[in-house]
């Protein structure tokens, strides 16, 4: 066995708190021990130490939603082999990004999804498989999708699978992962439940859904909103459609959060200090039952059998698709469904010089830092922030510390995902992805892909 | 017996850490004749834990070749459980030192038979050739381990049940719930303790005066177990400012007299030494 000891490091946890602890690693396994079990169980300790000079090894990001990127576009097809090409460069390069894991996105599709299962690339971030938006988009919150490409599903889940494939859509099996759609068109809402019984996640997205629709969706199982703000209808108070769902709790309590004064029943007599100890043992009767954890204790009171679970949203912190304020308004609301996502396009590409680029048709786009341009308009031509870029100014809006916007893209994703048991997470038994962040900048100074290092910064 | 006094409970774990560090290092241990060291867990010994972490770091100090026993753990609770001495010994001290998994020794509190597993452990103690130096701490009435007051003074390693007032205690770290604090302990016995070839004790903070005067200026009792230490031959207690509030200010001041004269008697005979090996 060839055990890895990451020392003098900060690790974040899946609160998003950031402690001071070693991690170790099984390089030949590549995946994340229990330390102390390791030591007593198996009686190993770790043959080679790495002293990270007190920065942060956080779990490898994961981007839930990129389109391309270093020149490769997910969604243009010539040929099989240079289709894979242009994947397995992607997977060897943004890895300099701390991403390791990748769901990638698309909107036109079924041969192409056939051949693209989860691919793994030897010393590479891998694809975790892939993000359908589209072609079920509302037509007037399309965004850059075709117009003619745009279905509706009239046939139900039916329809669905006429477009992806149904091999692309079976339970546990390759392909789409997760699907951006509009509630609203005709069919979809009852395809969603069809969907997460696959496991496959709905996604609200590019749609004009009102509060009725959105939560209705949420009731029948869609877990995420793609790229929160953009392509939906902006935030009314009397109607706050789908960004309101950040605020939902109980859509249908009955009744007032009772009022409970705090008194822990089994507290210590002796730290209560008004109440003299007993001079004999008045021990609880209830020593070594179980205790079951009580439900709805968010504050959130709801009728019976009605559990209403808030969907995590994806947002593009490249400080241009949502304002730093709308960043911070939607984390507030609700922390714990905080995705970050590039949505970037073939133009990612931190190398890439600002200035005037071909594109295509003939047209070029002008790069100037974190935003391009159709050159001569001012039209955005999509986002090409990297998804550390995204970490730091996440940390910036918010006035967070690293960690909280951590959390969002490693293990915030992976929940969504059902997947912070192997990924997004430093649990024992993890996949061993991980990213070393400088403490205080939070640029990345190494990536590691099962337990192996594979970029550093020079 | 020595008493070793210092200013807070830092001085006191650097004073400890830097014995232990110096009796091992005179010791020159080898896998042949490895060095045997009892421990303690509980908030005293921390800061030794800590010193000698420093000390190997710098490369001072090794344990590879150190064997070493605990004294105590709970019954029934989960070896990952966070309270646990396991859990304890792992976060505090041995995941940082150069310790080989296979000389640790802990005390299964989740063993199948209880008693077999208490005789299996003064076995292997005596196979490994007995403890060589025996650390310790105390609990607020006087207990070492877990020998509560009125502990046979000869008791071995075997079952305890633990005192109303440390399960009270103890309820801080299971989130001031008593129903969770274990109720049994297994512990090393007085006699295992002063078995050892040498017992230094840790004894720091003012809630543990009360027990510390019992122990050095009464009689031996078993209602405060440390004060069998006074029939042990070599001894030291280590304390801090705080932890001798109770204590006789004569006590303080015949300690404290008694270390100035062994370090000048040490002085002098290094002087000796030098001027000996200057006339070679």
């Amino acid at each position: 066995m060839d055990l890895l000891c990451f020392t003098n490091c900060f690790l974040p946890q899946e609160d998003g708190s950031l402690v001071r602890r070693d991690l170790w690693v099984d390089s030949a396994h590549g995946c994340i021990l229990d330390a102390q079990k390791t030591f007593y169980t198996i009686r190993k300790r770790p043959t080679q130490l790495i002293d990270l000079g007190s920065n942060i090894l956080s779990p490898g990001f994961l981007d839930i939603q990129i389109n391309g990127a270093y020149g490769f576009d997910f969604s243009i097809y010539s040929d099989d082999q240079s289709y894979l090409a242009g994947l397995e460069m992607i997977s060897k390069r943004i890895v300099e990004t701390g991403v390791t894991r990748l769901t990638q996105e698309r909107s036109v599709y079924p041969k192409l999804l056939s051949l693209l299962s989860p691919h793994s690339f030897l010393h590479s971030a891998s694809l975790l498989g892939w993000h359908a938006e589209g072609p079920f988009l509302q037509q007037v919150k399309r965004g850059a999708h075709a117009q003619p490409l745009l279905l509706s599903a009239p046939k139900g889940i039916a329809s669905i699978e006429e477009v992806y494939g149904p091999e692309n859509l079976a339970p546990g099996g390759p392909g789409v992962r997760m699907i951006t759609a509009a509630p609203e068109l005709q069919g979809i809402m009852e395809s969603i439940h069809h969907l997460s019984d696959r496991g496959v996640i709905f996604s609200i997205g590019h749609s004009i859904a009102s509060s009725k629709i959105a939560t209705e969706a949420v009731l029948r199982g869609a877990r995420l909103i793609t790229h929160l703000f953009n392509a939906m209808p902006q935030l009314h108070h009397r109607d706050p459609a789908i960004i309101g769902l950040l605020g939902a709790g109980g859509p249908y309590s009955t009744r007032p959060v009772p009022v409970t004064p705090h008194s822990p029943r089994n507290s210590a007599v002796a730290l209560d200090e008004r109440v003299t100890p007993p001079q004999t043992p008045v021990l609880d009767p209830t020593y070594g039952s179980v205790h079951r954890g009580r439900r709805g204790q968010k504050g959130m009171l709801l009728a019976e059998g009605d559990e209403f679970e808030r969907p995590f949203y994806g947002i593009i912190v490249d400080g241009i698709h949502s304002h730093p304020n709308s960043v911070r308004l939607a984390y507030t609301a609700h922390p714990e469904g905080c995705i970050l996502v590039t949505d970037a396009m073939s133009f990612l590409d931190p190398h890439l010089p600002n200035g005037p680029h071909e594109w295509r048709d003939g047209r070029r786009i002008v790069k100037e830092g974190d935003k391009i341009f159709l050159e001569g308009t001012d039209t955005l031509a999509g986002s090409i922030i990297t998804l550390d870029a995204c970490v730091r100014n996440f940390s910036l809006f918010t006035s967070t510390p690293l960690s909280c916007a951590i959390r969002c893209a490693t293990y915030n994703p992976a929940k969504c995902l059902g997947i912070e048991n192997k990924k997004g997470t430093l649990r024992p038994g993890a996949d061993a992805d991980l990213v070393v962040l400088d403490r205080n900048d939070g640029t990345v100074l190494s990536t590691w892909v099962a337990g192996k290092m594979v970029w550093s910064r020079k | 017996m020595r008493l070793i006094i210092r200013d807070g409970p830092e001085e006191v774990g650097r004073y400890v850490g830097n014995y232990i560090a110096k009796r091992i290092n005179d010791f020159k241990p080898t896998a042949e004749k490895p060095f045997v060291l009892g421990l303690p867990t509980g908030s005293s010994p921390i800061p030794t834990y800590k010193h000698l972490i420093g000390l190997v770091n710098k490369g001072e100090l090794s344990f590879k070749n150190v064997i070493t026993f605990n004294m105590d753990e709970y019954v029934g609770l989960p070896r990952d459980h966070s309270e646990s001495y396991h859990t304890f010994m792992f976060r505090e001290f041995f995941s940082y030192i150069d310790i080989d998994p296979n000389n640790v020794h802990i005390l299964d509190g989740n063993a199948p038979d209880l008693v077999a597993e208490c005789a299996a452990y003064e076995a292997t103690i005596k196979a490994q050739g007995g403890i060589e130096l025996f650390l310790g701490g105390i609990g607020e009435d006087g207990h070492i381990a877990f020998n509560e007051p009125g502990s046979s003074l000869s008791s071995r390693t075997r079952i305890k049940t633990l005192a109303y007032d440390t399960i009270l205690a103890n309820s801080r770290f299971f989130g001031g719930d008593l129903s969770k604090v274990p109720r049994m302990a297994l512990t090393v016995g007085v006699a295992t303790v002063l078995d050892a070839r040498e017992v230094v004790v840790v004894v720091t903070g003012q809630r543990k005066s009360v027990a510390l005067s019992k122990a050095i200026e009464e009689g031996v009792n078993h209602l405060t177990t440390l004060s069998a230490l006074q029939l042990h031959p070599w001894a030291l207690i280590a304390v801090d400012e705080d932890a001798t509030a109770e204590l006789h200010v004569k006590t303080v001041k015949y300690f404290k007299s008694l270390e100035r004269v062994q370090e000048e008697v040490e002085r002098n005979k290094a002087n000796l030494n030098e001027n000996a090996s200057s006339v070679d």
